[in-house]
C-alpha cells in the first residue's frame, strides 16, 4: 500500500514555472499581493486600475528575468510590508506564525497528561460486579418483562 | 404612512420583549407558572412587531416611498423587483431588521415548540435569554440602526438603488437569508446553555432539546457559506470563491465552533463528558455570530462586504463583550456541577477521535480569527501596518485540513472505550484501498503535486469510511439506514470530501491568461480554444450591459459582460462560465472594446472540478436534512450500558457505533 502512494507521489511532481514570463507566474505572483487601492482583493483578482498597473510592473520585471523574491520585494520596498499578504515571520508580526502552533502543541501536550492520569487513576473505580448486576436489575425493570438482560456481551 | 408602521412595529417588538423579560424574571424569581405561561403570547407580540416593521420596509421599498430614509439611501425606481425586494438586506439597518425578524420567528417558535413545558423554569430561562436578545436586536433599530428614520425627498428625487454588486446576481436574494437562518438560529441553543446554568440542570437534557435547532442552524450556515462562495465565484470575476476575506472569516468561525460542537455533543450525550467545553462551544459559536456582525458591519476591518459604517460598531462589540462576560461567569459559578463523572479509556476511541476533532476545530477557528483580526491588533500595538491573507491562510489551514480528512477516515469506525489494533485493521482496510485506488487514478489521469495527490487520497480513504459505514446501516435496516445523526452524519461527510477535493484541485490546478482579442482573433490556453466573435450592447433601467461574444472550443457561445451601473458609473463584470462536469472554463470581460469595434480584454481560467464544491454543498445539506429525521435513538435517560430498543431481533453487528459497550468492561 505504501509502496503504490510512493511511487504515486514520485510521480507527481510540481510544475507552477519560477522563472520566465508566462501568464501562469503572472497571476501566482499577483495573488500573493494586496490590492492597495480596492477592499480585500489581491492585485491577481482585481480589476481596478493600481492593480492593472502592478500586473504590467511584474511582467515587466519577469521579462527582465528576476525571481519572484525580488519582484515581490521591490513592491514592498516602495509600498511597505502591507502590500504583501504573506506576514512577514519576523519581529511582532511573526507572532501570527508562532501562536497557532504553540496552541496547538499545548492542547495536545495537555490530552496527553489528562489521558495518562486517567491511565494511571484506572482500576480505581471501575464498575464492580456488584454495580453491574445493580444495573442489570435496574434495567430489565425498566423493560418490565426482563427480556435480554445478559446482552452485555 | 411606512414609516409610522415600521416603527410601531419596532416599538411593538421592543416593548414586547422588555416586558417579556420582567414578566418572566418576575415568574421565575417567584414559581408563578400562570406567570411563566405568558412568554407564548409575548413571543407572538414580537413576532408580529418584526412582522409588521419588515412589511412596512417592503411596501416603502416597493412603492418607492423615500419619505423613509433607508429606501431614500438604498432604494430606486430602477431595481428590478426581486433585487428591490432583496435592498431589504443590502445595508445595515435593513440586514438587522431581518435579523430582528429571524429572531423573532425562532423565539416564537420554540415558544410553540416547548408550550407544554413553559412552565418549566428550564424553557423559562431560555425564554428569557431570548427576549433579552431580541430587546437588544430591537433596541439597535430603535437607535444607532434605525431604517425607519425620516426624510424630506427633493421633487422628483430617485435613489442610487442598492450597491450594484449586490443586484448584480440572483444568488443575493437568497445568500443572506440562509446565512442570517443559520446565524440566528444558533440564538436557540445558546439560550438553552445558558438556561442550563441558570438553573443547574446542566446534565444532559438541554443538550437532547436542542440537537435539532442546532443541526437546523448549522445547516443553515453551510447552506449561506456555500451559497456566498458561489456568489463570488459568479461574480467577482476572477475565478474564485474563497479568498479568506474577514467577512467570510466571520461567517465561517461560528460553523467551525458549531461543527466541533455537533461532534462533541455526542461525547457528553454518550458518556456525560465534556459539559464544560460543550458549554463553551456553544456560547463561543453565539458570540462568534455577534463578532462576525461586528467586523462585517462596523467597517473595522476593510472588506468588500463592509457596505456600511456607522456607530452601531461599538454597540455590536459592547454586546460581544457582554455575551462572553455572561458565558465565562455563568460557567465558572457552575463550575462543581459540571465536573464530569467519567473519564476516556483509550485515546484510540470514538470519545477520543471527537476530542481530536475538537482540537483540530478549535485550532482552525483559533487561527481564522486570528488571522483576521491580528492586523488590527498590531496596528493597535505599534502602528505597524501589515496584511493577513490568503497565503498565510493556506499553508496554516492545509495541514489542519489534512488532519480532518484523516479523522474522518478513521473516526467513522471507531468503537467507543476503546478499539484494538486488529479492529482497526479490518475495518480500515477497504477504506484504505478506496483511497490508495484514488490516488493511482489521480496520477493516472494527470494529477501532480504530493499534497494535492495526498489530499485526494485522504479524500477516497475518508470516503471509502464514510461509505462503509452507510452500506453497513443499509444493509441492516434498508432505507433507513440512510436517516437519523450517525448515517445522516456520513452523508455530510461526504459532502465534505466533495468540497475539500474540488478544493485541492481548482486551487492547485488552476491555469489562467488574459487575452486581448480582435474580432474573430482565437486565443489558446491549456488545449482550449477562444474566439471573439464581437460586442454589443443592452440598455436596461439601472444598467448598461456591454456583452462579448466568445466562443469556446469552436462549440458554444459565451457572453461575458460588463455591466455599467447608471447612478454611480460603477461597472461590474459578469464572467460566463462552461461548466462542466470535470473542468469549469471561466471568461471574465477585462477589457471593453474600444468604440464597439476594437479589441476586447478576456480572463480566461480553467479550473477542474468546481462544479463539486456545489453539489458537496448540496450533499451536505441533503446529509443534514436526513440527519434531522429521528433515526433509531437511545432512550435519553436510559444508561449507557442501555441496548437500543427494538433491537432484540437483529444479531449485535459487531461495529454499529449505537450498540453500546459494557459497562464495567467485562
Amino acid at each position: 500500500m505504501l509502496v503504490v502512494v510512493l511511487g504515486a507521489a514520485v510521480l507527481s511532481i510540481d510544475t507552477t514555472p519560477r522563472t520566465g514570463a508566462s501568464d501562469e507566474r503572472l497571476f501566482a505572483l499577483s495573488a500573493r499581493l494586496k490590492c492597495l487601492q480596492c477592499v480585500g482583493e489581491s492585485v491577481g483578482a482585481s480589476q481596478a486600475p493600481l492593480a492593472v498597473q502592478f500586473r504590467e510592473e511584474i511582467r515587466q520585471q519577469m521579462r527582465s528575468g528576476r525571481t519572484d523574491d525580488e519582484i515581490l520585494n521591490f513592491f514592498v520596498d516602495r509600498y511597505g510590508q502591507e502590500v504583501l499578504l504573506t506576514p512577514p515571520s519576523s519581529g511582532v508580526a511573526g507572532l501570527v506564525w508562532v501562536i497557532p502552533v504553540v496552541a496547538v502543541a499545548g492542547a495536545v501536550l495537555l490530552l496527553y497528561f489528562v489521558f495518562r492520569r486517567w491511565r494511571d487513576e484506572q482500576g480505581g473505580d471501575r464498575a464492580s460486579e456488584e454495580d453491574t448486576e445493580l444495573v442489570a436489575e435496574a434495567l430489565s425493570r425498566r423493560r418490565g418483562a426482563g427480556d435480554r438482560t445478559d446482552d452485555a456481551r | 404612512m411606512n414609516r409610522a408602521l415600521g416603527l410601531a412595529g419596532v416599538i411593538l417588538g421592543f416593548g414586547g420583549a422588555l416586558i417579556g423579560i420582567v414578566v418572566l424574571s418576575v415568574g421565575l424569581r417567584t414559581g408563578r407558572g400562570s406567570l411563566l405561561r405568558l412568554s407564548r403570547p409575548y413571543a407572538a407580540v414580537v413576532a408580529l412587531g418584526a412582522t409588521l416593521a419588515v412589511v412596512a420596509m417592503e411596501r416603502a421599498l416597493i412603492t418607492r416611498d423615500y419619505t423613509v430614509r433607508y429606501v431614500f439611501d438604498h432604494g430606486s425606481s430602477a431595481t428590478p423587483p426581486l433585487f428591490n425586494v432583496a435592498t431589504l438586506w443590502s445595508a445595515l439597518e435593513g440586514s438587522i431588521l431581518l435579523w430582528a425578524l429571524i429572531l423573532a420567528g425562532f423565539t416564537l417558535a420554540v415558544a410553540v415548540k416547548f408550550r407544554r413545558r413553559l412552565e418549566d423554569p428550564l424553557v423559562g430561562w431560555a425564554m428569557l435569554t431570548m427576549f433579552v436578545i431580541c430587546v437588544f436586536f430591537f433596541g439597535l433599530l430603535l437607535t444607532a440602526s434605525n431604517p425607519f428614520r425620516g426624510v424630506v425627498p427633493p421633487p422628483g428625487y430617485d435613489g442610487p438603488g442598492p450597491n450594484p454588486l449586490l443586484q448584480n446576481h440572483i444568488l443575493m436574494a437568497f445568500h443572506p437569508p440562509m446565512l442570517y437562518l443559520g446565524y440566528v438560529g444558533f440564538s436557540v441553543p445558546f439560550a438553552f446553555a445558558v438556561a442550563a446554568l441558570m438553573t443547574g440542570r446542566v446534565g444532559e437534557g438541554w443538550l437532547v432539546e436542542t440537537r435539532r435547532w442546532t443541526l437546523f442552524a448549522w445547516g443553515f450556515l453551510t447552506a449561506g457559506i456555500v451559497l456566498g462562495a458561489w456568489w463570488s465565484y459568479e461574480v467577482l470575476g476572477w475565478g474564485g470563491y474563497w479568498k479568506w476575506d474577514p467577512v467570510e472569516n466571520a461567517s465561517f468561525l461560528p460553523w467551525l465552533t458549531g461543527t466541533a460542537y455537533l461532534h462533541s455533543v455526542m461525547v457528553q450525550e454518550r458518556r456525560g463528558m465534556l459539559r464544560v467545553w460543550n458549554l463553551s462551544l456553544l456560547c463561543a459559536t453565539f458570540a462568534l455570530t455577534i463578532l462576525g456582525t461586528f467586523l462585517t458591519r462596523s467597517g473595522v476591518v476593510e472588506s468588500v462586504h463592509a457596505f456600511s459604517s456607522g456607530e452601531v460598531g461599538p454597540i455590536l462589540l459592547g454586546f460581544f463583550a457582554f455575551v462572553v462576560a455572561v458565558s465565562v461567569f455563568l460557567i465558572g459559578w457552575r463550575g462543581d456541577r459540571l465536573r464530569s463523572p467519567g473519564r476516556i479509556d483509550s485515546p484510540i476511541s470514538r470519545e477520543g477521535a471527537f476530542l481530536a476533532n475538537n482540537v483540530v476545530f478549535a485550532a482552525f477557528a483559533f487561527v481564522v480569527l486570528l488571522g483576521t483580526v491580528f492586523p488590527l491588533i498590531v496596528e493597535a500595538v505599534n502602528g505597524e501596518r501589515l496584511s493577513v491573507g490568503v497565503p498565510y491562510f493556506s499553508r496554516m489551514t492545509m495541514p489542519i485540513g489534512f488532519a480532518i480528512l484523516t479523522l474522518m477516515a478513521v473516526a467513522p469506525v471507531l468503537p467507543w472505550r476503546k478499539a484494538t489494533g486488529e479492529l482497526l485493521r479490518e475495518r480500515l482496510w477497504w477504506p484504505a484501498w478506496t483511497g490508495v485506488a484514488t490516488v493511482v487514478f489521480a496520477v493516472a489521469v494527470g494529477a501532480t503535486g504530493p499534497f494535492t495527490v495526498l489530499a485526494f487520497g485522504m479524500g477516497g480513504f475518508a470516503a471509502g469510511s464514510a461509505l462503509r459505514q452507510l452500506v453497513l446501516a443499509t444493509r441492516r435496516q434498508g432505507l433507513r439506514g440512510l436517516v437519523g445523526r450517525a448515517n445522516g452524519g456520513m452523508v455530510v461527510h461526504l459532502g465534505t470530501i466533495m468540497l475539500a477535493v474540488a478544493f485541492a484541485a481548482s486551487s492547485s490546478y488552476i491555469r489562467q491568461a488574459e487575452f486581448t482579442l480582435e474580432r474573430n482573433q482565437t486565443a489558446r490556453i491549456d488545449g482550449h480554444t477562444v474566439q471573439y466573435l464581437g460586442a454589443r450592447t443592452v440598455e436596461r433601467d439601472n444598467r448598461v450591459e456591454l456583452i462579448a461574444r466568445i466562443r469556446v472550443d469552436g462549440d458554444r457561445v459565451f457572453e461575458p459582460r460588463l455591466n455599467k451601473y447608471r447612478f454611480n458609473g460603477m461597472t461590474i463584470g459578469t464572467p460566463s462560465v462552461r461548466v462542466g462536469p470535470t473542468e469549469d472554463v471561466y471568461l471574465a470581460m477585462t477589457k471593453s472594446p474600444s468604440g464597439g469595434n476594437g479589441a476586447v480584454g478576456i480572463r480566461v481560467i480553467i479550473q477542474p472540478l468546481v462544479t463539486w464544491l456545489w453539489v458537496g454543498g448540496i450533499v451536505m445539506l441533503v446529509g443534514t436534512a436526513l440527519s434531522l429525521f429521528p433515526g433509531r435513538r437511545r432512550d435519553p435517560l436510559a444508561p449507557v450500558s442501555e441496548p437500543l430498543p427494538d433491537r432484540a431481533a437483529d444479531p449485535p453487528a459487531s461495529d454499529d457505533d449505537q450498540v453500546p459497550a459494557p459497562v464495567a468492561g467485562s
